[in-house]
Formats: structure tokens, sequence, C-alpha cells
């Protein structure tokens, strides 16, 4: 039952992408079909031809920028609500019900209304990611702050921190930042999700706009050539935050 | 102590519906019935898809696709879970795929799906059936790979064998990661059928939703929201309470 | 006592060394975890171990329990060289160890169970060794019903229900209140007496260790070795009266205090220079 060294996993790994990669593009080229199987030499191809085009920067920066802007709306609301449902029990019985039944909604399933109500344009786009990623946010700051640890809370009282707002700021938010952290890994997954489909279903545009337009078109070597840098710019980013995260923990 | 905690957790949810939904009534009126939808709206139109059996039906595509989709996935998904996590080997070599396929917006991979399966029934029941299955097998995996070191100490001092070391220490073990897995694959199976319902067929309650945004009706789109809410809401709850139950199977060898 | 096997030692350590690797890389540094240990329990004897933090007190009952083997030397159980878990030894764990999913009488019924013992008898048994370590009236609570010491009368009764003739124990009481650890060790006394076992104890608290042994073993660190053991002749059964305040005790636990402190002190100096 012992567990396996990180040198031996990495080299299965990278003798599995070899072996996969290489048998893709010989089924593949068997198969000659291009609409459903395009080979690797031709994703790439496709990729390196939307890299040298500027086409795929110029989509990438739109999506960055629309998920950016996002995930900071996100954070902000996400940090208003959670704080007012960890510190006040009447806002919690009163406004979470909502917030888990958002939870639970697929995103898509709001963006016909979205579309109808805020339009297609950017402040659309934005309130799509923020459906998509504010509820992980809001709950991680609302279980942060509620279980504030009480004897570093005496802690600084006894230093003489007075007041709700100072306590706030020196203790609670230090304290509750590797699940706020945690909260911010989980949104910023979702807001991966929500501009996708903020990009395919409103205006076209960015990434999502990118891979939907090469799909109306039966590119299918294009699609697999701009899915495969959302993915990346989604795992990025996770793990980007997943290391910051495991910093925060000083135990 | 129970009253006062009880008293709260009725009231001021219904207090709040109250403000919302009358609030929303007042401004949805005094605006734009027609775009804003307020509440009575809401009703109406809803009374209106029930009359005439359109919600009726789309529900019951909705719940077959669902229902299928995540059945096959369970059945597929913890055994194929189970070899991964015991043959480490193939676990470590595939996690990468298939944390990458997790990753990836469903919504931009419609345009494989339409290219491999159509836009049919079976191109939804894949997108119900696939993205649910990697969440179950995953967690499986892992619940299978993660078997607390100390209790296989001491099913091994007692000179446990393979296979009671399997029903004693490791299966047990790892069911609360299996249920963990399947309420995570069924928050995927539910957004999987309501994509392939607004972008490959237009059938079942994302059809509704998408054919109330042709005909500019949020009414209508909104009696679809509030079911598939309440849908998501009493399958998700159901699960948690059920992976709650195995809450304390973890445990924590100090 | 089995008068053939009377001079027979329970247990006897021959030359018992192991290293351990740094890193899981093949071939990474190996730090001398126990160097040479030799070692021969009397049956019947309560054995304790002490030692300071590191010196491998835990490991050296790992290789009595054949949970892990040793690099080199020997381990002999009634005469007979053991090189896997068996029926004659049974493990009491630290942190108890028990199924969270299995009710006490499951937990107790583990060893018979893979031994696959008949079911009435399996049950018998256990229900007999629920009953000697008082909790009869908690048969069918689940672990994270009870508290800590609870849970250990627990493990305690699982090992006893194995009928094996020699108790290892690691810190069993370790993490357990101190209150509630008096009382367990009174309890273990009396069982001890009883059942006539063979008991290793790993503690790390100079009372207990002294207050529990017929002899005391003392480990020094880096790499561990047999420093010396001691001998407590102190009156049975000892917690008729008031063992602490007794002559004998005072010196033995004085003598065991000077030896750790002063392999604490070096170890210190080791540290800081």
């Amino acid at each position: 039952m012992s567990a396996r060294s990180r040198k031996d996993v990495r080299r299965d790994q990278l003798i599995g992408v070899a072996v996969f990669l290489v048998l893709w593009e010989v089924t593949a080229r068997a198969l000659d079909n291009p609409l459903t199987m395009p080979p690797i030499s031709a994703i790439l191809a496709a990729l390196l031809d939307l890299i040298l085009s500027g086409e795929l920067f110029l989509a990438l920066g739109q999506s960055i920028f629309l998920l950016i802007v996002g995930l900071i709306a996100a954070t902000v609301i996400g940090f208003v609500f959670g704080a007012l449902i960890a510190r006040s029990q009447t806002a919690y019985w009163m406004l979470n019900p909502y917030f888990s039944a958002l939870f639970v909604t697929p995103t898509i399933a709001l963006v016909p209304l979205v579309l109808v109500w805020f339009g297609f344009g950017f402040p659309g786009r934005v309130i799509v990611v923020v459906l998509a990623a504010v509820v992980p946010i809001l709950f991680s700051v609302a279980s942060g702050l509620r279980d504030a640890p009480g004897d570093l809370i005496d802690v600084a009282r006894s230093f003489g921190v007075k007041g709700e707002i100072p306590l706030l700021f020196t203790v609670r938010i230090r304290a509750a930042l590797p699940v706020l952290m945690a909260g911010l890994r989980l949104a910023a997954g979702r807001g991966v999700v929500g501009m996708a489909v903020a990009e395919t279903y409103l205006r076209l545009g960015g990434i999502g706009g990118l891979i939907k337009s090469y799909g109306a078109m039966f590119q299918t070597d294009y699609v697999f050539a701009s899915i495969l840098p959302l993915s990346l710019l989604g795992i990025g980013l996770v793990t980007l935050i997943a290391r910051v995260e495991r910093r925060l923990h000083w135990t | 102590m129970l009253a006062t905690i009880s008293k709260p957790r009725v009231l001021l949810p219904l207090l709040s519906l109250v403000v919302v939904v009358g609030g929303w009534e007042l401004v949805g009126r005094s605006i734009n019935p027609l775009l804003f939808a307020p509440p009575s709206v809401v009703a109406q139109q809803f009374a209106e898809l029930l009359a005439t059996g359109e919600l009726q039906r789309a529900a019951t595509i909705t719940v077959q696709a669902l229902f299928l989709g995540y059945a096959l996935a369970v059945v597929a998904g913890i055994p194929f879970g189970i070899v991964m996590g015991a043959w480490e080997r193939f676990g470590d070599i595939l996690q990468p795929y298939l944390y990458a396929i997790f990753s990836t917006p469903r919504v931009v991979v419609v345009p494989l799906i339409i290219v491999w399966f159509g836009i049919g029934f079976e191109a939804r029941l894949f997108l119900v059936f696939f993205w649910s299955a990697i969440a179950i097998s995953v967690n499986t995996a892992q619940g299978v790979r993660h078997a607390r070191p100390d209790l296989v100490e001491v099913a091994r001092s007692y000179r446990a064998n393979r296979v009671q070391m399997a029903r004693h220490v490791l299966i047990p073990g790892a069911i609360p990661f299996v249920v963990a897995g399947l309420r995570i694959g069924a928050e995927r199976a539910i957004v999987g059928v309501i994509i392939g319902e607004m972008f490959l067929q237009i059938v079942g309650l994302g059809g509704v939703i998408q054919k109330g945004s042709e005909e500019l009706l949020p009414a209508k789109m909104l009696c679809a929201v509030v079911i598939i809410a309440t849908l998501g809401t009493i399958i998700v709850t159901l699960l948690d309470t059920f992976e709650k139950r195995f809450q304390n199977w973890k445990g924590d060898a100090a | 006592m089995k008068d053939a096997t009377v001079d027979v030692p329970a247990i006897e350590l021959r030359g018992i060394r192991k290293t351990f690797a740094l890193s899981d890389d093949e071939n990474a540094q190996r730090v001398l975890a126990l160097d040479g240990i030799d070692l021969s329990i009397r049956q019947g004897e309560f054995l304790t171990i002490i030692g300071p933090s590191g010196c491998g007190k835990t490991t050296l009952l790992r290789i009595i329990a054949s949970l892990i083997l040793p690099d080199d030397g020997e381990v002999m159980v009634e005469g007979e060289t053991v090189r896997e878990p068996g029926l004659k030894r049974a493990m009491v764990f630290q942190t108890f160890g028990l199924f969270p999913w299995k009710t006490v009488i499951d937990n107790v019924m583990f060893p018979l169970q893979v031994r696959n013992e008949p079911a009435e008898t399996a049950r018998e048994t256990a229900m007999h060794h629920i009953r000697q370590v008082g909790l009869d009236r908690f048969v069918d609570a689940y672990p994270h019903q009870l508290s800590g010491g609870m849970q250990q009368r627990v493990g305690l009764a699982r090992a006893l229900s194995t009928g094996a003739d020699i108790l290892l124990m690691d810190e069993p009481f370790g993490a357990i209140d101190a209150q509630t650890r008096e009382l367990m060790q009174e309890e273990l006394m009396r069982i001890w007496q009883e059942e006539q076992k063979t008991v290793v104890f790993i503690t790390h608290d100079l009372d207990e260790a002294v207050l529990l042994a017929d002899r005391v073993l003392l480990m020094s660190r880096g790499p561990g070795r047999v420093r010396e053991t001691i001998p407590v002749e102190l009156p049975r059964p000892r917690f008729d009266y008031d063992v602490r305040g007794h002559e004998g005790f005072a010196k033995v636990r004085g003598h065991l205090w000077q030896a750790l402190r002063n392999d604490l002190v070096e170890q210190r100096a080791e540290e800081t220079s």
C-alpha cells in the first residue's frame, strides 16, 4: 500500500502522455476523418496558426480581462454578504436560502435572463461570471469569519484592540485567510466556466467565442487548438491559488 | 434553547421571502411587467404551462436524461475508480487527463460533442454521464488510495489477509469518499443535462428556457429555472445528508 | 504458567539494527535508528521502555510486533524466530486504532473474525473481555461516541480477546487525560495480574514507567541503544498503598531522571552548537 515516489509518478505520466499522443496521431490518420478526430499534428498546426495570427492572444486577453473583472466583483460582493451572514443571525436566515439555491442552479440556466435584463454587453458578461463565482467566496467568507479563533480574539482584546471593525482587520480576516483562499480557488474554477458560458451564449468574444465560431464552421482541429489554452488557463489559475493557499497555512 | 433557534429558522426566511416577492412585484409591475416578470406574472405563466402540459413534458424529458446518465455514471464510475485506486500506476497516468477534462467548461466542448454524437439523446446523455462519471471515479480512487495507515497497521498486526483487509479496512474507509463523489457527480449531472437541452436539442427544461429567451418571455424562463433550482436543491440536499452520515468514518489518525 | 517452557524468554532480541532512508530515493542517505539492541524479556514480566523522543522506542516495539523487519538481528518469541505478526503477540496502539465503522463489540471481535472463529464463540470471548474492561453498557456504541479513555479500553479488550500471551503497548495512555490515565494504569495492573501476560509498555512518562514495571528499560538516542535496565522491586499490588510515597519509587525515579536529563542536555548542546 506504500505511496509511489514523485519521481516514479512523473516518469509514468510522461511516458503516458507520449503514448497517448502517438496513439492519437496514428488512430486519427488511420480513421482519416478530420471532422471527428483531427490528428495531433493538425491540432498543433492550428494552434501555431492561432498564435502567429495573433487571434489566440487577442481572444485570451479579452477572456482574462472579463475573468479578472468578474472575479474581483464576485470577491467584493461575496465579502460584503459573507461578512453580513457571518456576523448576523438575522441576515443568515434571511439571505442564506437564496445563495444556496443560486449555488445549485446551473449558471447556464440563468444566462438567458441576464441577456434579457442586462443585455449582451460587457456588464451582462461580468454578471454571468459573478453569478457563477460569487457563492463559494461568500460561503468561505461566512464560515471563515464565523469560526474566528476565540483565543486569538481574546489575545487581541487583552492587548487593547477594541471594537468589531479593528478586530475584523487585525485578527478575523488574517485568521480566515486559508479558508478564504480555498473559496477563491473554487470560485476561480467556476468563474472560468461562467466566462466561457458568457462568451458563447451572449456576444461571441474571447476564447469561448473563438471555439464556438470554429465549431460552427466544423473546423475541429481549430476547436481543439482553442480549447487547450482555455483548459490551461483554468488549471493554471486554480493551481496558482492553491499554491498561495498552501503557503498561508501556518500550522 | 430549541424554541429560540427554531423560530427565526422558519420566520426569517418567510419574512425575507415576502419582502423579496413583494418588492419584486411592486418594482416589476411599475417598470415593465412583461420584461421584469413580477411573481404574479410568473405564477400566471406557470399555470398556463401546466395547463398545456408543456412543463410536465419538459420536466419528464430532463429527469429521464438526468437519471439515466447519472445511473450509468454511478455504475461505471465506482468500479473504474476502484481500479484506478488499486492499480496506482494506472491511476497516476490517467489522473492528469481526467483533471483536464473536468476543468474544461462544458459549453466549449459542445462543438466536439456535436461532431461526435450529433445533437440527439445520446449527445445529451454523454454530457450528463461523462463528467459525472469522472467526479465519481476520481473520488472513489482517492478513497481507495487514502486508507488510514494506522488502521492498515492494526489489521496487519492481527494478520488480516488481502481480502479481509479490503473488507474491513479499505472498502469501509473509501465509502465517505465515494459518497462525496456521488454528490459532486450529481451537481455535474444537473448542469450537464441543462447544457445539452440549451445547446444541442432544444427540449426539456433547458429547452423551455431557450424558447423563453427567443420569445422574450422571462416569466417562462423563470418557471423552468425555479423547477431546475428546486430539483437541484432536493438532489444535492439528499446526497449532502447522506454524506454527513459518514463524516465520522473518516476520523483522524492524530 | 506453562511449566515446560517457563525458562524460555517470552521475547528475545539479538543484535537488532534498523536504519531508515531520509527520502524514497534508492541511494538516499540512511540514518541509524536502532543499533545493536539485545534484550530478553521473561514470561509474565512487565517491562516498560522509556527514553527521549526520537530514541526509537516505537520502532523497537514495531519490530517486536514484526510490523517492520530489522536490517540485522533476530526477534524470537518463546524461542522461535519470527518474521511476521503472530498470534502470540497483540498490539495496543497509541491512537487506539479503532475502526470508526464498527461498534465496540465488532471492533473487539475483529481479530477473531480475521482468524475465522465461529461467530458464536467469538462473540462470547469478545463479551468476556468487554466486561473485563468495564464497557458492558457500551457494547453497541461506535468509537466516536466514547471518550479517549473508553476507546483505549476497547483497544485493550481487542488485544486481550486474541488470547495472546504477550501485549505490546505503544504509549497506550499517552493521549488520555491525567486522571483517567491513573485509573487505566490501575486497571491494567489488575488485568495483567489476573491474566499473567507478558507486557512490553512504551511510555514517555517517568512516573508511569516506574509505577507499572518489573523492570524499566532506558534507551538513549542517536542511534537508539539500551542505556540500562533497572529492576523495580516495589511490593505488589501497588495500588493498595501510596506507591509514589515509597522510598524505592523515589530512588528509581530519581535515577532515571538524572540519566534522561543528561541525555536531553547533551541533545540541546548538540542542537545549539
